[in-house]
């Protein structure tokens, strides 16, 4: 899921003091589990603006944010709310913030959260990133661990001289992925494909931004003409 | 005789290393280099060590060369993509730099840049895939070069690491990958170092073990506690409280040249790589200490 986190306050009053009244749509997906766009953070978000006397008009908590037509579709029977509202609040992630730019094309539209990474719960509201949208997915060389990811040089080949104890140099908060990586390959009897195979330099033009995929085939020989 | 020659005709072979300075004042970095030449067999050339922002290698290699000191080219990854790096690696050879040590590199957080974009694009293995690619006449995308380069290619090893068995994995990828020789993190146990070279002697390349001259107890102990790879035995550790403040840098560099000694009479390894760390002016002392000069 993509991490987001709650943008300073303070920060967010500054973005947004030129309006007074407000809309706020949450997302119940990834910004959901990570309490920052279902209906408490909204809840808390609507008590806040109106302290420092703003107004809201209304909110809801969209199905899929992201999801353009849905969420424009989700959007109807709010109509007079957002008639009523200066500025669009997002609170979800960068996509979600964007696909109200595409649904609201005279409304300025700003975003309460920072979007982070991709990454996994461990915990309730504990993330960690482990997937990098690198194009080309390498996991199944690595023992389904990411060195991509995990590795803060993405280093592609075994430890660097900086692994101390099993421990990352950038952070000893950070097991070395290389030693994840030599741990599982040896739990799974697969050392021997680790030594034989060296991984080639990865193909950059992958994840060469921005990214499209048509994955109906009928629409991609449509956009072909 | 070049560094390659040398090390091939198996002669115990001595480099130590020269830090660029973060400025255009190079008068001390020359002194160093006058200092050294003639004593030792080539000079290493840090790339932005620790990732702190200095001189860039090639310029001083090229320099080392002006003074009829041998260079070897340290290139990281951190701070090119494979285009920099291939073009840098061109641009190195004719200026008549002909060893390369390939490295990943210390992580921008190390140094004093910590906001830079790292790079990688490649890494330490790749890196020397790349290198024996263009002495061959290729490019890493397969295009023909006008000119092959002549590279002699090493990398780093180290034989303390823990967890030791994923280093090793490397040091093989590295060896297949084209290294020709090694130059290895400081070690301080001969004994453990003799059991990596008894594993090492099965690949046909040349190792050289690192040499850090021990300042004092206190010194040993942060680096036990700090610096990976690095293991201080308690005994060093030891001798060198016992020699006291006074006697602390005298008793390191008798140690560095007991190892150096022992490495060599008992041929342990092709060579050592000293790496002063700012004492480059305590080398020669060292190497006559050994018995090398």
């Amino acid at each position: 899921m993509i991490i987001t986190k709650k943008r300073d306050f303070q920060e967010l009053m500054e973005n947004i003091k030129n309006y007074r009244s407000f809309f706020l749509i949450g997302c119940s997906e990834c910004a959901s589990l990570c309490g920052t766009g279902n209906q408490e953070a909204i809840d808390a978000l609507t008590e806040a603006l109106k302290a420092e006397g703003k107004e809201v008009t209304g909110g809801f908590v969209a199905k899929t944010g992201c999801q353009v037509l849905g969420t424009k579709i989700e959007l109807k029977p709010f109509k007079d709310a957002l008639d009523k509202t200066e500025c669009i609040l997002i609170m979800s992630c960068g996509a979600g913030t964007q696909a109200a730019v595409e649904i609201f094309e005279d409304k300025p539209v700003y975003a309460t959260n920072d979007s982070l990474f991709l990454g996994n719960m461990t915990r309730f509201q504990m993330f960690d990133e482990r997937c990098s949208l690198c194009g080309k997915c390498i996991l199944d060389k690595t023992g389904g661990i990411c060195p991509v990811t995990a590795c803060p040089k993405g280093i592609l080949n075994g430890p660097c001289g900086g692994c101390k104890d099993g421990k990352c140099e950038v952070s000893p908060d950070i097991k070395c992925a290389w030693v994840r990586i030599y741990e599982r390959m040896k739990r799974l009897d697969r050392l021997q494909e680790l030594c034989d195979n060296a991984l080639e330099a990865k193909d950059w033009s992958m994840s060469i931004k921005p990214r499209t995929l048509v994955a109906r085939p009928e629409k991609k020989e449509e956009k072909k003409k | 005789m070049s560094f390659k020659d040398i090390l091939n005709s198996g002669k115990f072979v001595v480099t130590a290393e020269v830090g660029p300075p973060k400025g255009t004042d190079i008068k001390e970095m020359i002194h160093h280099i006058e200092l050294l030449k003639g004593k030792v067999d080539a000079l290493n050339v840090t790339d932005n060590q620790s990732a702190v922002m200095r001189i860039c290698s090639m310029a001083v290699c090229k320099i080392v060369l002006e003074h009829d000191v041998e260079p070897i080219l340290q290139m990281t990854c951190r701070d090119r993509n494979r285009i920099g790096l291939q073009s840098d690696l061109l641009g190195a050879n004719i200026l008549g730099i002909r060893n390369v040590l390939c490295m990943t590199g210390d992580h921008v957080l190390a140094g004093d840049h910590k906001q830079a974009k790292p790079v990688y694009d490649i890494e330490s293995v790749q890196l020397l895939s790349v290198v024996n690619s263009l002495n061959n006449g290729k490019d890493m995308a397969g295009n023909d070069l006008k000119g092959a380069t002549d590279f002699f290619q090493g990398a780093v090893v180290t034989p303390e690491a823990n967890p030791l068995e994923p280093q090793l994995i490397k040091f093989e990828k590295k060896v297949r990958a084209g290294a020709k020789f090694f130059q290895t993190q400081a070690i301080y146990d001969i004994n453990k170092f003799k059991e990596f070279m008894s594993y090492a002697r099965k690949f046909s390349v040349k190792i050289l073990a690192g040499i850090v001259v021990l300042k004092s107890a206190g010194m040993a102990s942060f680096i036990n506690n700090n610096v990976p790879g690095i293991r201080v035995p308690q005994e060093l550790i030891d001798e060198l409280k016992a020699a006291g403040k006074e006697k602390a840098l005298d008793t390191g560099l008798n140690i560095a040249a007991r190892h150096i000694r022992q490495l060599k009479d008992e041929n342990i390894c092709d060579g050592v790589h000293i790496m002063a760390i700012g004492m480059e002016d305590k080398v020669p002392i060292i190497m006559e200490r050994a018995g090398l000069l």
